[in-house]
């Protein structure tokens, strides 16, 4: 008899300690609806093709973190404490030896290793030819930041705090790991936002461009605009292209200090592409790296997905301004494009504005396709690369610019 | 330059947990941050333009160079070896084939010998004949096929 009840205390005991009992705990069901919330965006990611490598990563780490008494991330190991006249201290002695598994991939992220890291990927991979030879691409590279500036009115208006504001409007840079990278330097653990949410955002828009973008394109051009036909760039020489990540680390690191480990890393992969004598290298960071870091970044950033951080009114207004920025960028964009179609005599199409936005390539092909649309025999692609890489070049300025000012 | 930007962008920082911005705040971090960041992508369009127009003067001035050796090696051969008339081989066209068809062939030939290096001439086309009926290339076909 005593076997039996001692069993059945056992049983009840793993009981009360399974994940199950957890969700019947207060608050238990914030996490059911979080991980109905996971499967939405694994549905996105699988059927829908959202940005797959990245939305499927953050929706598991969403669906892991919400498992209760997993103890895979602690939340509030993430809390800043105050230590002498460092008041953005984090123990990270105690989140080795107590954290779980997210909790110590998730330093990559709160340290600024992963986003760098991705960038020198993203550089091995990007031909900055097209803005070598037209270097007046940079200016619609400039202006499509304007979304992520007038966001931050929008998002100071709703009465967040700084950092909200800043992690906010960087949405706009249409760049997702400038993103993460800003919210995670930005964010303490007093607002109401995670990076998680901010990482969310920008990925569900991004995927989103070809429907956001083309709209806002038709409404702010002609059609005589639309039809411009660009010629042909001229070609790059070599050594202009192994200039060029040189020169850009130099101006950009000297002007905006903290836009040096973005910048600096996109220019080193270039480098490293460019100079021709680092094959293995290049491979590296094309594939492997860019794939390992890809998998920490969106398990990690999707850990920080809690259901206090995305069940309240802050997650859909950051929904909200997400889309206001990035249609206030392109629209910025396209604007310039108008004004440098008239000054350039009518010779630029102004639909290559939209690229500006970074979302390299998809904003580009976005502008191929709707200047296809009026003259099917119009190759907008590459001219519309030029703005399309230099909006990576000025997102990641724009983001030292905040982490300059909001600090 | 790099000093008067931060000394601009330090003088105007804001405590991460401050809300309620008030508008001179917010429009301060408005216009410093489209104007570092224009200024910082034109500065860019400077540089890049100036080495751009270096290496593009050279390069054109590299290739009127070569244009130039090349029309002087010309003239010179030309001067010393007497003009021979020059006999276009005529290729034996079959009847029946279109002399767009050959036009394709000979750009094909045109286009592989250039990058060779070397110039080939076309002699003669004709229309080739199957080596084997269809029914026993069917049997071939049959017989070796992989299982």
């Amino acid at each position: 008899m005593s076997i039996i009840s001692s069993f059945l205390d056992t049983m009840a005991a793993l009981a009360r300690e399974s994940g199950f009992a957890g969700f019947m705990a207060d608050g238990g069901w914030k996490n059911i609806v979080m991980i109905l919330i996971s499967f939405v965006f694994m549905y996105l990611a699988i059927a829908r093709g959202f940005e797959p490598l990245l939305l499927l990563p953050i929706s598991f780490g969403m669906l892991l973190t919400n498992l209760p008494y997993a103890d895979l991330y602690h939340p509030d190991f993430w809390n800043y404490q105050t230590v002498g006249d460092n008041s953005h201290y984090i123990d990270y002695g105690n989140i080795l030896q107590h954290g779980g598994l997210l909790d110590i991939l998730y330093m990559g992220v709160k340290l600024q290793i992963y986003p760098p890291l991705i960038f020198l990927g993203i550089g091995a991979m990007t031909d900055f030819g097209p803005l070598i030879a037209s270097p007046r691409s940079f200016l619609m590279g400039a202006a499509a930041q304007g979304g992520i500036f007038f966001t931050f009115v929008g998002a100071a208006i709703l009465g967040m705090s700084a950092a909200e504001c800043g992690s906010i409007a960087i949405i706009g840079g249409a760049d997702g790991p400038t993103s993460i990278y800003v919210s995670s330097k930005l964010l303490t653990d007093k607002s109401t936002i995670g990076v998680g949410t901010i990482a969310l955002a920008a990925y569900t828009y991004m995927a989103l461009v070809p429907i956001i973008q083309p709209p806002i394109m038709k409404a702010l051009t002609t059609k005589k605009e639309r039809s411009v036909v660009m010629g042909q760039l001229r070609p790059v020489s070599k050594t202009e292209k192994l200039i060029f990540p040189v020169l850009v680390t130099i101006i950009i690191s000297l002007m905006v200090p903290s836009a040096a480990p973005l910048v600096g890393m996109l220019m080193f992969g270039n480098l490293l592409k460019e100079s021709g004598c680092c094959d293995r290298l290049v491979k590296t960071a094309q594939n492997e790296l860019m794939n390992i870091i890809t998998i920490f970044l969106g398990v990690t950033v999707g850990a920080t997905t809690q259901a206090d951080k995305i069940m309240n009114l802050q997650f859909a207004e950051v929904m909200g301004l997400g889309v206001v920025a990035f249609s206030i960028g392109t629209a910025c964009g396209v604007l310039l494009g108008k004004l440098m179609y008239i000054v350039s005599g009518k010779t630029i199409n102004p639909l290559i504005g939209s690229a500006g936005v970074s979302a390299v390539p998809m904003a580009a092909r976005v502008s191929q396709k709707v200047g296809q649309e009026e003259v099917p025999t119009n190759y907008l692609l590459m001219h519309a690369m030029g703005p399309n890489v230099a909006g990576v070049i000025g997102s990641a300025v724009a983001a030292g610019v905040l982490l300059a000012i909001v600090k | 330059m790099g000093n008067f930007l931060s000394s601009f962008i330090t003088t105007a920082t804001i405590d991460p947990n401050k809300k309620d911005l008030n508008a001179g705040t917010v429009s301060s971090v408005v216009i410093t941050g489209i104007v570092v960041v224009f200024i910082a992508l034109i500065l860019l369009i400077v540089c890049v333009s100036i080495y751009g127009a270096i290496f593009n003067a050279a390069a054109k001035k590299k290739a009127a160079k070569a244009e130039a050796e090349k029309k002087a090696a010309e003239l010179a051969k030309a001067k010393t070896v007497l003009p021979v008339p020059k006999v276009e081989a005529v290729p034996a066209i079959e009847d029946g084939i279109e002399e767009e068809t050959v036009a394709v062939i000979m750009a094909a030939i045109a286009a592989m010998s250039a990058s060779a290096g070397k110039k080939l001439v076309l002699k003669s086309v004709k229309t080739s004949r199957p080596q084997r009926s269809a029914w026993s290339s069917a049997g071939i076909a049959e017989n070796t096929r992989p299982f």
